[in-house]
């Protein structure tokens, strides 16, 4: 596997956007999984913070977060919808061509499948003048969508061509989710893929994975349970898919440390995932969807 | 107790029915308004209180804009469609994720509603287009003008062709489909003399979009955006309608895989890159 097709996250780094992206680019990698909050919190403002991503001359996998999306009614529906082009919009202007988005937690949503497959071909074609393609991500502690397998099903139901799924390693590993879950998977609609580990073998409650989730992430072949991460890669890798990766890690440790030797470690995780499947011949990446030329 | 009964969707959702108005965007308009002339338009009202101008040939209203126009060379900036209730077609789009186009009538203006469409430009409903028209809130006639001017050799409305990024013709499919209904003609179908990309036909089956990636072969410092590109007009007999253009000037290409036949014909670019088709065609009868 090649090393061109991995990214970071900048949620995993300590300092300034542009710190952030050039550990990363001094680490070796070629492109960035950004936040909204990069752009928005951005001391100079959002142009100055699209104008850092630009000069990096890293490509830009995507853009996270859009949460609770799905299932809400009324104002509330409404209110979300501007939420979803105000980061579509983001998404356009930092030249991010997918948009994450995580399965609703809100106690206000409905869990109604016909509704939820509605929502999200809503979000699809708002997302298509754009250019914009859509992941759709199941947290392990979605309030309706919980599992890879229900987002997998909701997306299919949409059959919508932007419209895809987002597999976090650490929801199948946390959850204990059998990997067979994976298999039948339409490799095309699986768009976006994002690894990452953890330091301890079990999260016992919804609530000890929402904080291990949100602080005690790893690289993989860092945490407890590399073999299964392996056999995940290797999964994903067979069935085809030629999407990028990204190391989703949430770390506290890893935002007090560095950046230039956090971003090190991760080259290291990414070369230790490229050995897996060596000797394959890789597909070529799509051509970016955003590429204003042709 | 009730039981929601999940129905199929009408084929024509929104009761669409053909094209009220094509609208060009342009800070020339008087080298585009030769060349519609050029082309049979004739104009026959002006906007009360903008410099936009309307053109009609038989069946067709076009509409130049050149207030706050950006480019000289004439662009695609809008198409109207034909609805059963405009405010039921934007309602429904908005529900099912469009977006809103920016609102711009000044005072004693019509209101048409409208959504953004690919790149720059807009797609308008309108549905009044039987008894009343639109035209006669914000346009005044231009005194000595036929209102009505006929086609020349039978020229209508054919169809829009829409440059698309790699790999986006299922976006747009989907769009299409989604909010109005269109259809994806079977591989194979084809009209006129440039029958590259996938053609989708309107519910009313009065219009079609011709959606035209990249070619492979296309040049990298060649600028290929998403946007409207082409207006195809039909033509019950193309070599007819050629010679009459061609007898008021108007140049088609004849080079290459292009040449003009029974099948339709392309025009030179005019004005920096404005170019018209024709269309073997039957749809005015």
């Amino acid at each position: 596997m090649n090393l061109e097709r991995f990214g970071m996250d900048t949620v995993t780094l300590a300092g300034s956007l542009e710190t952030k992206l050039a550990a990363m680019r001094q680490a070796g990698f070629s492109q960035v999984m950004l936040s909204s909050a990069d752009l928005v919190a951005h001391p100079g403002g959002e142009q100055a913070a699209i104008a850092a991503v630009r000069s990096s001359g890293l490509r830009v996998t995507g853009l996270q977060v859009l949460r609770d999306f799905e299932g809400l009614a009324g104002p509330l529906h409404a209110w979300k919808v501007d939420v979803a082009k105000a980061m579509l919009a983001l998404c356009r202007a930092v030249g991010a061509p997918l948009l994450l988005a995580c399965s609703s937690t809100s106690a206000h949503a409905s869990g109604d499948p016909a509704q939820l497959v509605a929502d999200l071909r809503k979000l699809a074609t708002l997302a298509v003048p754009l250019n914009i393609r859509i992941a759709y991500e199941a947290l392990s502690w979605g309030r309706h969508v919980s599992d890879f397998a229900q987002a997998c099903e909701l997306v299919e139901q949409a059959d919508r061509a932007n419209l895809g799924v987002a597999l976090d390693s650490f929801h199948l590993l946390a959850a204990g989710t059998p990997l067979e879950a994976l298999d039948g998977i339409d490799p095309q609609k699986l768009f976006f893929v994002q690894l990452s580990d953890f330091l301890w073998q079990e999260t016992r409650t919804r609530d000890d994975r929402i904080e291990t989730a949100r602080h005690y992430r790893v690289f993989p072949g860092e945490g407890a349970h590399w073999e299964r991460l392996a056999e995940l890669v290797r999964r994903v890798d067979a069935m085809g898919y030629g999407g990028d990766w990204s190391f989703e890690v949430f770390n506290d440790d890893y935002r007090s440390l560095p950046p230039a030797m956090v971003a090190e470690r991760a080259r290291r995780a990414a070369a230790r995932v490229a050995s897996l499947v060596p000797g394959r011949s890789l597909p070529l990446r799509r051509r970016s969807r955003c590429a204003a030329r042709a | 107790m009730t039981v929601a009964e999940r129905l199929p969707e009408p084929s024509n959702p929104l009761g669409l029915d053909g094209v009220e108005f094509v609208e060009y965007a342009t800070s020339r308009p008087q080298a585009f308004g030769a060349l519609l002339e050029q082309l049979g338009f004739s104009p026959v009202a002006r906007h009360r209180s903008r410099e936009v101008t309307l053109y009609r040939q038989g069946t067709m209203n076009l509409i130049v804009n050149a207030h706050e126009a950006r480019t000289a060379t004439p662009r695609l900036a809008a198409i109207a469609l034909r609805v059963r209730d405009a405010g039921y077609a934007h309602r429904r789009s908005l529900e099912l994720g469009a977006w809103d186009m920016p609102t711009r009538a000044a005072e004693m203006e019509l209101v048409i509603p409208g959504i953004r469409g690919v790149g720059d430009s807009l797609v308008y409903f309108v549905d009044r287009y039987r008894d009343f028209s639109i035209y006669d809130v914000d346009f005044v006639r231009l005194a000595g003008a036929d209102p009505q001017p006929p086609a020349l050799a039978g020229l209508h409305y054919f169809g829009l062709v829409q440059a698309i990024l790699p790999e986006r013709t299922a976006d747009w499919v989907d769009f299409y489909r989604t909010l109005f209904g269109f259809a994806v003609l079977p591989e194979g179908t084809s009209f006129g003399v440039l029958p590259d990309g996938t053609l989708l036909e309107s519910p009313c089956r009065r219009f079609y979009l011709q959606l035209v990636e990249p070619p492979p072969a296309v040049a990298d410092d060649v600028r290929w955006d998403e946007a409207l590109v082409r207006l195809a007009l039909g033509a019950p007999d193309v070599p007819k309608a050629i010679a009459a253009l061609r007898a008021r000037g108007i140049v088609f290409v004849d080079r290459g895989r292009v040449q003009p036949s029974e099948r339709g014909a392309l025009t030179q670019a005019y004005l920096g890159g404005v170019s018209f088709e024709l269309v073997a065609s039957d749809l005015a009868s």
